[in-house]
């Protein structure tokens, strides 16, 4: 077996930026990454980075019941995203075990059940791969619209809750004392959560969605010393590294859903090296 | 004014299915300071969360400022803002990307949604005149999760007076302060009783604190035991009773005045 050796061409970079499709996908690495860097600033502070991947996860069962049931599985996908998110957070909540291995079970039930299912579908003709890694470059102008509209929802929704989601974010208690409702405002970022999962998907993939909403947001984590900052730091590293990989993906030929994967993690990691290097600064003046 | 800041009139709350606070009633008149004692899994946290809204409760009434609380934990929202809470300590795993002046300003800020730019410049204002107060004017661009433990409480503190208020709760709020640091708080809490009114409930173990510093003691072990001023609620028979033998002969072999065992959650 022979290995294929990648292809960079920067003359190309025009003409992959001429093509139609390579200008929806990159609008929609952008929009995804900004709206899993947005997200992910919560989900990473409330311990809630394999939520996520549960939620991805369970994202395959939904279509692979889509499919079973003849039905359209984006139409599918986001009702069960919610219902799914809704069922796991009760369970959480009221379970006695530690979450972390509560989600694990969950999310590895979860992808049992998916490929068991779609063992007894004669063909899909989306492929499991692009199941499992999302096809940007497929990405429709219709999907633009629907990622465009979360996350101007998303973005209004936070920020005009953001001492709420702050403060519950802190200390439950402290945050029902100031007049927040906890328990609306924990169900609602995870609804909001469970979408963006939901819609996401198509274009990032289930084994990747997580490294959406925890990368960028981590990276922001290390390099901000201010709310609002760290806030739009993840959300334009996540658009960032979505166009960046997407470009590399273009001109390459490799597939783009792990290549923007490993932009974030590049990102990540000078992320820690700057954040270390201004740590040791800081002790050392 | 009102005579009574807060009214208590036979609550019960369970706590996964058992009572963990049963009929307990009481009152705290305007600008006192009261203290809530009593042992380990007392129910003191649980009933301080009751009274808050923040966990649901069996039976009784409680009454916050005159207004009735809903079965939901629901207060007008003008309401809200006259009451401050300061728990034990935030549990802030890894760096916390929040500024100390951020996190008070929050304190500032009315529930409901809003625009966070809007009220800025009288957020900001607020915000240095309870730093100044509480000693924290230093930790303004500190992150919160720099601080040690007594600077998160002067920081909570400063949360906590960053507005004007009626009530305030504290639940062992001076745990892990140092002495300098407990008489500062304490002086400042007279201050706001004093000058500006407010009231004070406060869960403690530390019962030379309570003796010196309260003038209102409720004594509470699931049900309310005891309560009335300290010299009375604190002598040793009320205490034996309260905490069994022990505290009452550690009282007597080290001190003249007793102490508490302290713990993470009544």
């Amino acid at each position: 077996m022979g290995w294929a050796t990648p292809v960079v061409e920067a003359s190309c970079l025009p003409a992959v930026l001429a093509t139609p499709f390579m200008q929806r996908a990159l609008l929609g690495g952008l929009l995804t990454g900004g709206l899993g860097g947005l997200l992910g600033s919560f989900a990473v502070l409330r311990q809630l980075s394999f939520f996520s991947d549960a939620l991805g996860h369970s994202a395959l069962l939904g279509i692979t019941l889509g499919i079973l049931l003849g039905i359209d599985p984006t139409l599918v996908l986001i009702p069960f995203a919610v219902v799914f998110a809704l069922l796991v957070n009760q369970l959480v909540q009221r379970s006695q075990l530690p979450t972390d291995a509560l989600l694990n079970i969950i999310y590895s039930s979860s992808l049992a059940g998916a490929v068991l299912a779609l063992s007894l579908v004669d063909s899909y003709q989306g492929g499991i791969q692009q199941l499992l890694f999302g096809d940007i470059l497929g990405i429709s102008w219709a999907d633009l619209a629907v990622i465009g509209s979360l996350l101007l929802v998303a973005l209004t929704y936070l920020l005009l809750s953001l001492r709420a989601q702050v403060l519950l974010t802190l200390h439950a208690d402290l945050a029902g004392a100031a007049g927040v409702r906890t328990g609306w405002h924990r169900l609602a970022f995870i609804v909001l959560l469970a979408v963006v999962v939901a819609v996401s998907v198509k274009a990032v993939g289930v084994l990747l969605i997580s490294a959406f909403v925890v990368i960028p947001a981590c990276a922001g984590r290390l390099l901000s010393r201010r709310f609002p900052v760290y806030l739009l730091v993840s959300s334009l590293l996540g658009g960032a590294c979505a166009l960046l990989g997407l470009l590399a993906s273009g001109l390459t030929n490799l597939p783009s859903g792990p290549s923007v994967v490993i932009v974030q993690f590049a990102g990540f990691l000078l992320a820690l090296l700057f954040s270390q290097a201004r740590n040791q600064l800081g002790s050392a003046s | 004014m009102l005579d009574s800041v807060l009214r208590v009139q036979a609550l019960t709350v369970e706590r996964d299915g058992r009572p963990a606070v049963e009929d307990v009633s009481f009152s705290l008149p305007a600008e006192s300071d009261t203290a809530l004692v009593g042992p380990n899994g007392a129910g003191k946290s649980t009933l301080v969360a009751a009274l808050l809204g923040l966990v649901p409760r069996r039976t009784g009434q409680v009454e916050l400022l005159g207004h009735r609380l809903g079965s939901d934990g629901q207060l007008p929202r003008a309401v809200r803002c006259q009451i401050a809470y300061l728990p034990q300590t935030l549990a802030l795993q890894g760096r916390f990307p929040l500024s100390v002046a951020e996190f008070v300003g929050f304190g500032f800020d009315p529930p409901g949604p809003a625009w966070p730019w809007r009220g800025a410049a009288s957020r900001r204002q607020a915000v240095g005149l309870a730093l100044v107060r509480t000693g924290c004017q230093e930790l303004g661009g500190r992150l919160l999760s720099e601080l040690s433990g007594g600077q998160l409480k002067r920081v909570l503190l400063a949360f906590c007076v960053v507005r004007p208020r009626r009530l305030l709760v504290l639940d062992e709020a001076q745990a892990g302060l140092d002495v300098q640091a407990t008489e500062q708080f304490q002086q400042l809490l007279l201050e706001l009783r004093r000058q500006e009114g407010w009231t004070v409930l406060q869960v403690s173990h530390d019962l030379d604190m309570v003796r010196r510093s309260c003038d209102q003691v409720l004594c509470l072990n699931r049900r309310l035991r005891c309560s009335g001023s300290p010299d009375h609620a604190l002598r040793p028979e009320r205490l034996q009773e309260l905490y069994g033998p022990n505290v009452v002969a550690y009282h007597h072999r080290h001190h003249h005045h007793p102490h508490g065992v302290g713990d993470a959650r009544g």
